[in-house]
């Protein structure tokens, strides 16, 4: 098992029987088994919130051992990770984790995630791919998000490296004030905000973020960010 | 009065009563029926005197009745389009509550398959 049952304290194995590990994903069939299987083995909490997938997604997550919330329209990330924490806070997760569906994210991140929480440090770990493993990430990638970590600090006056990596960590506390409004991609930014209003503490923590062909062919388009960008700005003034 | 007026002014009392109906019956909240009916009065009177539209215009500092008309119809298509906008977004997030109450109520617990799982690499 991982690094976090190795020094097995009873305090770490309470903290992964606490947490709830929440996938959205929308068209991830050929991916999600893998990613909850492999989590189940350590995080026997998953629960992916299938989003109106029309492919075999909800199958592949419910045979993998995840409980599957199941959107009957697609409703956007946002409106699935808003869905898989609420359920997770009726369930008494004491940690909620934010996990990406398509294979991109690692289990190995998490105890470095939910350490900080689990000893009263922080109450939000955000994921950061650029704090250590930079080189890893593609060029253009590279390019688009540090363009989003400069519109995050000119609309939030937050200071990331990272704006927009979908693996963090909350505690039960933090989980509670989030109120995911924007259905679609801009609730990074949105929660973002959210974070700095409630004035709890966070931190950035370095995770490794793995490209494959997949992810790449299937994740956002930079073109995208317009999109998205917009969706936000419009969203700070409708409310 | 020409044929066209005649229509027209027909056309708008039907409008009118329409609206004052649907208002009576609860089907249109009484702030949106007062607006509608008067924007059918404005009408009534620029086609039964569409020297009013000049007359006012000139109050306003606006040379011709025809700018006035743009003007003023200009103004209220967007607020029409706000206001359906802010509809369509409200209506927008609560499809979204909407499908996630459901989704929680319908919660699926997990179904490992028979088959006994490959002991993991890690
Ligand atoms: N629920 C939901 N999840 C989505 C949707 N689009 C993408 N996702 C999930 O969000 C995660 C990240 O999306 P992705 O497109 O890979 O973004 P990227 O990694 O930033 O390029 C993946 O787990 C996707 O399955 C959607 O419309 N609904
Ligand atoms: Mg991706």
């Amino acid at each position: 098992m991982t690094q976090l049952l190795e020094n097995t304290t009873e305090f770490a194995s309470s903290a992964v029987r606490g947490t709830w590990v929440v996938i959205a994903a929308y068209n991830e069939g050929e991916a999600i088994g893998g990613v909850v299987s492999d989590l189940v083995d350590d995080y026997p909490n998953v629960v992916v919130v299938d989003d109106g997938s029309g492919d075999d997604t909800a199958d592949a997550a419910a045979g993998a051992g995840a409980v599957v919330l199941r959107h009957v329209i697609n409703r956007g990330q946002g409106a699935a990770l808003q869905t898989g924490i609420t359920y997770a806070l009726t369930r008494g997760a004491a940690y909620i984790v934010t996990f990406d569906a398509d294979g991109q994210h690692q289990k190995s991140d998490l105890p470095a995630l939910i350490g900080p929480l689990a000893r009263g440090e922080v109450d939000i770990c955000l994921g950061s791919r650029f704090l250590e493993h930079a080189g890893s990430v593609p060029l253009a990638r590279r390019l688009l998000l540090s363009l989003a970590v400069l519109f995050t600090r000119l609309t939030s006056g937050v200071r990331l490296t990272d704006a927009h990596n979908g693996l963090r960590a909350f505690s039960r506390r933090a989980a509670a004030r989030i109120d995911i409004r924007l259905d679609r991609m801009a609730h990074a930014s949105e929660l973002i905000d959210q974070i700095r209003q409630s004035g709890l503490p966070y931190r950035e923590i370095p995770v490794h973020i793995r490209y494959t062909d997949y992810s790449l062919a299937k994740g956002q388009r930079g073109s995208a960010a317009f999109r998205v960008a917009l969706d936000y700005l419009i969203g700070r003034v409708m409310r | 009065m020409n044929l066209f007026q005649i229509l027209a002014v027909a056309a708008v009392l039907l409008l009118s009563t329409w609206t004052v109906r649907t208002a009576f019956r609860g089907q249109m909240r009484k702030r949106i029926a007062l607006f509608w009916l008067l924007v059918w009065l404005g009408s009534g009177t620029t086609i039964v005197w569409p020297r009013a539209t000049v007359v006012v215009a000139n109050r306003l500092g606006i040379g011709r009745g025809a700018d006035l008309v743009l003007y003023v119809s200009v103004v209220v298509t967007m607020a029409g389009f706000f206001y359906v906008y802010t509809r369509f977004r409200r209506m927008d997030t609560q499809l979204t509550q909407l499908v996630r109450a459901l989704a929680i109520q319908n919660a699926r617990k997990p179904e490992p398959s028979d088959t006994p799982k490959q002991p993991s690499a890690h």
